[in-house]
């Protein structure tokens, strides 16, 4: 299978301060790939190189098996984008714009367009100034979402949208994901990459640092493990498999390596254990691991 | 103080600093008008025999006091000083006061920047106080600092004071009159327009009573009419001034009044509901025709409104023009006097429409920023064509609004005078286009290769201004006035007009207009 985006070895400077070092990143047909990092890690650039609007300074990139740079105006019949910030013009109403973003891409699918604005609960008649953030958000991602394309770029599309929104748009990606479209989906909401995304990236100062299934980038750290001991031991030496192992008013925490689990739990079963709880990492410790931990990337 | 000024203090020290390097340029740029006028007057008529020459020729000149106002005694420094350096610099100096209050008031409530403020401790005037207060101290400054520069070039210590207090009175007057229409526009684009139409228009009544010598009593039509009765370098009668202060303090007062009233965001107008569907806007085309066309239906009445005013003066200068040597000597009948009146209008009419076009250029970079241009191209348009939506406009509506201005000026004057022909007028209107693109195109290069230098489209601008205008006042070499485009443009009712010149001007506008595109092909989009 071909894949829809793949980017190597990518870096973007502007002037002296280097916002993409090196960055490769794989989206394959008919995934969602979640693409998290915190602010300013360089999310927003490799978007823009990958729409065309910012040239790479080295590096290959290739979007739907074209050259970004070079192909822009045809590659975007074949994708919509929805940005993290919408500016709206001031004086056009939603619908106006709606129309013409997706007018330029090559046309809009009437039926999905009336659907989502009754979904998203959007007034297009409204000008662009009176909109609220979410509201703003919305007509970005009706205007995507109505075109029938066969990769989507979102960034950060859910900034500003209400719970009840929000879920709206999830039960959306899901439906496009099933008619086998791509997705590169950016953003720093974990629990929404987590319900939505095949395959994570995360990047952090310009490179991807982690890439693979959410399971896979589990079995890649360790597993947290909390107990409570009937009689707490003078000494925690014994634990030779647990990290970080800690006591706390008789409430025991640590965290083991994967292949050392087994091992964890008979050192542990020596004691008296009342409560135990073993948990894989959530994608927040993950993601917190890998930008706690000063510059271990 | 008052707690509708809470917050005043730290708020002005706060923007003051910021807004400094925004302001300073402006003082700069009026000074050395007036200055330069000190010291090159000295240069270039360094005897009586040349001011005579001087005042019989270009003061005389009707179409120049339309700009400058009349020319009362061009034979000291000082008083050729105050013609050339008095109604202009009083001009920009309202232009500098009105963007001054505009940018610190209305234009931080659409950042948003403003919410940050107003939420805080911050009385609900304190933002437009400190914003004229800004602007009156921006005008103080540039009066002292204009007194004192034009003085050390060698102007009267008096002469130069009178001088410099007629730019400080306009303004005080302009920043009350921003204040106001700040609070009216629902935007700060709309705030600044209505503002600046305001001072066009009463910059333009001025010159048409001036240039008409319409009679003593319109002078006070207008505020820059007392401007010119405060007479500075001859005669330095101190009382309008106070009128000017008066006014100044009446429009901040009713600027403050209705600030007080109005909702946080909004303006008079209330905002409307607007059409479901795309229909024209549903095409980058229709995008940039709808995005512009506010400024595009003000222009082009504006423009009808400009070539009323200067019909109906070439109408009324056949007597005056027949005083004046220079005219004279480049025709013979009366109807030729006025046409070569009419020659000079239009290359004026020519340098204000290619503001309109440059603002439409600029507009371009405008959208960059705001970041309304990433989702359009990331639609499936090349970036040429995005360019070229844009560029048409810049080309084709300051064009259009010099035609309409050629149209209504033939009209009138070839009714009044059978010897002028409207169709000669609108086609000296028309010569007149290529070299109005030169300039708009300038601009587009930079804003599609590097926006980093567009202030070059303006400069561009104010440099045809100065050489077309004030260029031959100091009779500059041929080989400098031909850097402007507009001195390219031929007299179309002589014998046999030389298109040459204006053929290169045409092949200069398609070279910048070539950079524009391969340049915006290249470089990174915000």
């Amino acid at each position: 299978m071909t894949s829809a985006i793949v980017v190597s070895g990518l870096h973007k400077s502007y002037g002296s301060t280097h916002a993409l070092d090196g960055l490769d990143l794989e989206v394959a047909t008919g995934e969602v790939h979640g693409f998290l990092g915190p602010n300013g890690a360089g999310k927003s650039t490799t978007i823009r190189v990958l729409l065309g609007l910012l040239r790479g300074d080295a590096g290959d990139v290739s979007l739907l098996g074209g050259d970004p740079w070079h192909d822009a105006a045809t590659l975007h019949r074949r994708l919509a984008y929805v940005p993290g910030d919408v500016n709206l013009w001031p004086n056009l109403t939603g619908g106006e714009v709606i129309d013409l973003l997706g007018r330029l891409r090559g046309g809009l699918n009437e039926k999905k367009r009336d659907d989502l604005l009754r979904r998203f609960d959007l007034d297009p008649t409204k000008k662009g100034r009176t909109y609220s953030k979410g509201n703003r958000q919305k007509v970005a991602l009706v205007a995507a979402l109505a075109s029938d394309v066969e990769l989507l770029i979102l960034d950060e599309p859910t900034s500003g949208l209400d719970p009840l929104m929000e879920a709206i748009f999830q039960e959306e990606i899901a439906k496009e994901k099933a008619k086998g479209r791509s997705v590169l989906l950016s953003s720093h909401i974990l629990s929404e990459a987590e319900a939505l995304a095949d395959r994570i990236s995360i990047i952090r100062t310009g490179r991807v640092v982690e890439t693979g299934t959410l399971d896979q980038l589990r079995q890649r750290t360790r597993t947290t493990i909390r107990a409570v001991f009937a009689d707490p031991p003078r000494t925690l030496d014994d634990l030779t498999s647990i990290h970080d192992a800690q006591l706390k008013d008789g409430r025991f925490t640590g965290t083991v390596d994967n292949d050392r689990l087994s091992a964890a739990m008979a050192e542990l079963s020596r004691h008296a254990v009342t409560s135990l709880t073993v948990a894989p990492p959530s994608l927040e410790e993950l993601f917190l691991r890998q930008y706690g931990n000063g510059d271990a990337a | 103080m008052n707690q509708t000024l809470t917050g005043a203090r730290p708020l002005l020290h706060a923007s003051l600093k910021q807004d400094a390097r925004n302001i300073g340029p402006w003082i700069v740029l009026i000074t050395a008008l007036s200055a330069t006028s000190v010291l090159a007057y000295a240069w270039v008529f360094p005897d009586l025999e040349d001011r005579r020459e001087l005042a019989a020729t270009l003061g005389a000149n009707p179409a120049l006091s339309l700009i400058f106002g009349p020319a009362r005694d061009l034979l000291t420094p000082d008083g050729f000083n105050a013609w050339r350096a008095g109604m202009l610099g009083a001009f920009f100096a309202a232009l500098m006061a009105i963007f001054i209050v505009v940018r610190n008031s209305r234009a931080g409530e659409d950042s948003g920047q403003a919410e940050l403020l107003a939420s805080g401790v911050m009385g609900r005037q304190t933002r437009l106080a400190v914003a004229l207060v800004m602007a009156a101290l921006a005008s103080v400054v540039l009066g002292v600092f204009s007194w004192l520069v034009t003085v050390a070039c060698g102007g009267g210590w008096v002469d130069s004071l009178t001088l410099s207090a007629t730019y400080t009175a306009s303004g005080l007057m302009f920043a009350g009159l921003a204040g106001i229409t700040a609070q009216i526009g629902s935007d700060a684009r709309t705030a600044n327009s209505i503002a600046v139409a305001v001072l066009g228009i009463a910059f333009i009544v001025r010159g048409y009573i001036d240039a008409s010598q319409a009679g003593d009593w319109a002078v006070w039509l207008t505020p820059f009419g007392w401007l010119e009765e405060v007479r500075p370098a001859s005669g330095n009668n101190w009382w309008p001034l106070l009128l000017a202060l008066g006014l100044a303090v009446v429009l901040a007062a009713v600027a403050m009044v209705l600030s007080a009233r109005r909702d946080f965001g909004l303006g008079l107008i209330a905002p409307r509901r607007g059409p479901a569907r795309g229909g024209l806007v549903a095409s980058v085309w229709g995008l940039a025709l709808r995005i512009n066309r506010g400024p595009l239906i003000s222009w082009l009445i504006a423009f009808a409104g400009l070539g009323m005013v200067f019909g109906f003066l070439a109408t009324s200068v056949g007597d005056i023009l027949g005083n004046s040597p220079l005219v004279r000597a480049n025709a013979t009948t009366e109807a030729g006097l006025i046409f070569a009146f009419l020659v000079t209008i239009l290359q004026m009419a020519g340098i204000i429409a290619s503001v309109f076009g440059v603002q439409i250029v600029m507009r371009i970079y405008a959208e960059e920023i705001d970041y309304r241009v990433e989702p359009v191209l990331a639609g499936a348009l090349s970036r040429a064509k995005y360019l070229a939506s844009n560029a048409v406009l810049a080309f084709a509506g300051p064009a259009a609004a010099l035609l309409i201005a050629g149209a209504v000026i033939g009209l009138i004057a070839s009714s009044a005078e059978p010897g002028i022909s409207a169709g000669d007028v609108l086609l000296q209107a028309l010569a007149t286009v290529p070299a109005v693109w030169t300039l708009i195109a300038l601009a587009l290069a930079t804003v599609g290769a590097n926006p980093r230098v567009r202030v070059a489209g303006w400069l561009g601008i104010v440099a045809a201004f100065a050489l077309t205008l004030l260029g031959p006042l100091f009779k500059l070499w041929d080989w400098i006035l031909g850097i402007s485009p507009l001195w390219h443009v031929p007299n179309v009712t002589v014998a046999s007009p030389d298109w040459s010149g204006l053929g290169w001007v045409a092949l200069v506008a398609l070279g910048f207009t070539a950079v524009a595109f391969a340049g915006f092909r290249r470089r990174d989009v915000i």
